[in-house]
């Protein structure tokens, strides 16, 4: 247990070093949030919807703040699996699986807090209907953080599966890079699932990518009544376990390839 | 004319070494295809919910999508030495080797990198124009065509001239390349809808700055039908020449900048 | 007027210290790389310019070949200025780094250099005699059809040399050329280099932590060290100065004979075998071997001059470096 705290310290603190880069993403994602704001905007004012566009605001908001969640990535360990030196890892006699996970959650949890709580503190000092608005009620606010929790833990366990499957393809562009796309498309970030189609909401809704930060979002709007946090927050948890079985499986299964194959 | 043919050669030399690993090359294209298609999917469903935005139409918008997909991918594949490899080439010493050579840097960086995979996000910007210019109805016409071809052409030599402000930040070895991702994907994502829906201040950044709205939008508009602020034809083909001068601006400041180029190591 | 002259050259860099706890941004220090160097290099010299790591040598090399500008000072390569009219200047010059290749990794390298050929602006005639000649002298033409990637470092190194002479430059840098390559590699490349020296009269400014590189090739070299020129000269005449001691090892037919040495002769019996170090400015070798005559029959016995990195050691320590 030690070995995967140590590894989840050490990631904390290398996060916290890229101080300039940090800056500049910080910007950079700004920049990204008023576009799509604009965006929105300009579509709502020709065809208003159902949803009020002071949710799309928050909703684009707080999935850009908390972007680096989605994407950061462990270059080191893709440097490694490249290299094949990951086999050395693999043969250690802790669970490669947890000390990884460890890894991504402090790297995710770093990167998303230090660039999201000021973004966050920007869009809220924007007007209404640009910004982010207050939570519906105290309750959505309160449950909304408690599903940021399981939503994390799904988000560091697919990331253990797109780097699971790369120690397969040994090339992150391919297959991993496919697993990110739907991601990116059915978390709401490419677009808030709330405007997608209705027909398909009533799928993506289910997915384990809306579990990441569309299902707290929602919670948070009032979209989801905090009554519905009932069944939202244990399928979330349902989904981080069946997720993070899946993970381990696939770790397992390329151990196993390695010491059959001799390394 | 040497110029042109040495260009040719690099690049052909480039394609060979990509050609080395075919398998992973053909499954990377296709990755780019779906990645695309991903981009191209929102904007079908941001039509679908909202049918259009202003005075464009669904079919606008797509051409739009279109537009700018196919410039800035075609960008990527004939400049991939600006678009992606230079700071790279800065950091590993690269640049060195280039500048031991009797021709200007910027022409050699350009000869040193391609990404041919993009020849899938160009397919998809393609189909993406014909379907919107089917339903927009536009009526093609040689001058139409040149117009297309000018606005796309200028338009890439637009982006190249925003990456090389990256280009010139990893001269000086600043690191925010973040920042700079701001005007580059940035103007990609925000610039693949018609500028004019945006506020004030965001329409001048894209009209004076990062003059997309010259380069694309004033064609676009006018092979659409929707002559922008009632603009004569003309104006069409004259305001999408600001794309070229971005980039002369650019290579200008390129080259004063590679006179503070540090190298690494001691 | 010399070929190379530099006068006074200054150069100095900023670089961000790490950050220290509790300061919001990194300090800037500056270190002065080269702190005024002059010397000047006549056509056809073959010249070694040795340092211990971070001396100048590559800050040097590197505004000589026209990569960086100076702070200060000036200098001149066949009456041109590197750092203006870079593009006119690189046309004379040949560069060699041994960490880096100038040639394409995935293609063969006959591709590679036909693309040179392009890029100089070669003629055909002269471009295909002069990779004629090249690659004869080098033993390229078994390897023109590999890739870069495929050829071993020895190879390598060969093709790299190759592709920085196709333009028949005046003058060639070689920044540490031989540093991991095997023996038989080393001493192909040293030939070769000679070769290349004595029929074209290329000037040679050579960069290396290999003193043997310098032994074998340069009759003149330079010492550097922090930022400034410390030595210009002969290589013998550097070495005598910190070659003062020899060493001497004789075996007898008999074990232990008797043998009284004078002081300041530092011996180890071994059985029969005897290694000793002197200096001979203090006692005459020939005092010495009569003294070691006079003990017994000597069956066997070798006489060695201190190694030359040890030299090379002894003076960087006396230099401070």
């Amino acid at each position: 247990m030690r070995a995967y705290f140590s590894a989840f310290r050490m990631r904390l603190r290398l996060e916290t070093q890229y101080r300039g880069a940090m800056i500049g993403g910080i910007l950079c994602q700004l920049f990204f949030g008023i576009i799509l704001v604009a965006l929105y905007r300009a579509l709502y004012a020709g065809r208003p919807q159902p949803i009020p566009i002071e949710h799309v605001t928050t909703y684009v908001w707080i999935q850009q703040s908390l972007f680096r969640m989605l994407t950061s990535t462990d270059v080191d360990l893709y440097d490694k699996i490249r290299s094949g030196n990951i086999s050395y890892d693999l043969c250690r006699p802790v669970s490669m699986y947890w000390f990884y996970y460890f890894r991504a959650a402090a790297q995710k949890l770093m990167g998303s807090l230090m660039r999201g709580a000021p973004m966050i503190a920007f869009a809220a000092l924007l007007p209404r209907g640009w910004g982010i608005t207050a939570p519906d009620s105290l309750p959505a606010f309160a449950l909304s953080i408690a599903a940021l929790f399981p939503g994390f833990l799904c988000m560091c366990a697919l990331e253990n599966i797109a780097i699971g499957v790369t120690m397969r393809t040994l090339d992150p562009r391919g297959i991993s890079g496919m697993l990110s796309l739907l991601m990116i498309t059915f978390s709401g970030n490419l677009l808030p699932l709330t405007l997608f189609p209705d027909r398909w909401q009533a799928v993506i809704r289910w997915l384990p990518y809306s579990q990441l930060l569309d299902a707290p979002i929602r919670l948070y709007t009032g979209e989801y009544a905090p009554a519905e946090a009932v069944w939202i927050i244990p399928m979330q948890f349902l989904w981080a376990a069946v997720l993070m079985g899946l993970g381990m499986w696939l770790w397992d299964s390329n151990r196993k390839r390695l010491i059959v194959q001799g390394g | 004319m040497n110029t042109i043919k040495l260009y040719v050669r690099s690049m052909g030399m480039l394609m060979k070494s990509h050609m080395q690993y075919t398998s992973s090359f053909i499954l990377q294209m296709l990755t780019q295809l779906v990645m695309e298609g991903g981009e191209m999917l929102a904007v079908i469903l941001v039509v679908d919910r909202f049918e259009k935005v202003n005075q464009w139409t669904g079919g606008d918008l797509y051409f739009f999508f279109g537009m700018m997909s196919v410039s800035f991918y075609t960008t990527e594949i004939f400049a991939r030495g600006i678009t992606g490899d230079f700071p790279s080439m800065v950091r590993t010493g690269r640049l060195d080797t280039l500048m031991l050579r009797p021709r200007t840097i910027f022409f050699q960086v350009l000869c040193s990198g391609t990404d041919p995979r993009r020849i899938t996000c160009i397919a998809v910007g393609v189909a993406s124009l014909i379907i919107g210019s089917r339903m927009s109805g536009v009526e093609w016409s040689v001058l139409k065509a040149l117009a297309l071809t000018e606005a796309v052409l200028m338009s890439c030599m637009l982006i190249l001239g925003l990456f090389l402000i990256e280009a010139i930040f990893s001269i000086h070895s600043v690191k925010s390349v973040e920042l700079v991702n701001a005007i580059t994907y940035g103007g990609r994502s925000a610039c693949q809808y018609p500028t004019d829906i945006y506020p004030r201040p965001l329409k001048i950044l894209f009209t004076v700055v990062a003059p997309f709205a010259l380069t694309m939008q004033v064609p676009a508009a006018w092979i659409l039908g929707k002559p922008l602020y009632g603009w004569p034809a003309w104006t069409a083909f004259v305001t999408p020449l600001s794309g070229a001068a971005v980039l002369a601006l650019m290579i200008v400041l390129f080259n004063r900048g590679m006179k503070y180029y540090r190298s690494t190591g001691s | 007027m010399s070929y190379i002259e530099v006068n006074g050259l200054k150069k100095s860099f900023t670089v961000k210290k790490k950050r220290e706890k509790g300061k919001l941004f990194r300090e800037k220090q500056i270190v002065e790389a080269l702190k005024g160097i002059s010397f000047s290099v006549d056509r056809g010299e073959l010249v070694g310019y040795i340092g211990p790591n971070g001396a100048g040598k590559s800050t040097t090399v590197k505004i000589l070949s026209g990569i960086l500008t100076p702070d200060g000072g000036e200098a001149t390569v066949g009456g041109r200025v590197p750092w203006q009219e870079r593009r006119e200047y690189v046309r004379h010059i040949g560069v060699v780094f041994g960490q880096r290749s100038q040639l394409w990794w995935d293609v063969p390298i006959i591709d590679s250099f036909s693309l040179l050929k392009d890029i100089y602006r070669l003629s055909e005639a002269d471009y295909s005699s002069r990779l004629k000649e090249l690659s004869e002298a080098l033993q390229l033409e078994e390897l023109m059809r590999t890739p870069l990637r495929l050829l071993s470092l020895g190879q390598r190194m060969r093709a790299e040399l190759c592709g920085s002479l196709l333009h028949r430059p005046e003058l060639l840098f070689l920044d540490e050329p031989t540093i991991g390559l095997d023996a038989v590699s080393k001493l192909a490349l040293r030939d070769f280099l000679k070769w290349e020296n004595s029929e074209h009269g290329t000037t040679v400014m050579l960069t290396t932590h290999d003193m043997e590189d310098i032994a074998a090739l340069c009759s003149r070299v330079m010492v550097l060290g922090h930022g400034r020129k410390l030595y210009d000269g002969k290589l013998p005449e550097l070495l005598e100065k910190y070659d003062t001691v020899r060493t001497v090892n004789v075996k007898y037919d008999a074990a232990h004979p008797e043998l009284v040495l004078p002081e300041g002769v530092s011996a180890e019996w071994n059985d029969s075998e005897l290694s000793l170090s002197y200096s001979p400015s203090k006692l005459p070798t020939a005092q010495l071997l009569a003294l070691l005559q006079d003990a017994g029959r000597i069956s066997e016995m070798t006489l060695q001059p201190e190694n030359i990195d040890h030299l090379i050691a002894a003076m960087y320590k006396e230099m401070d470096l």
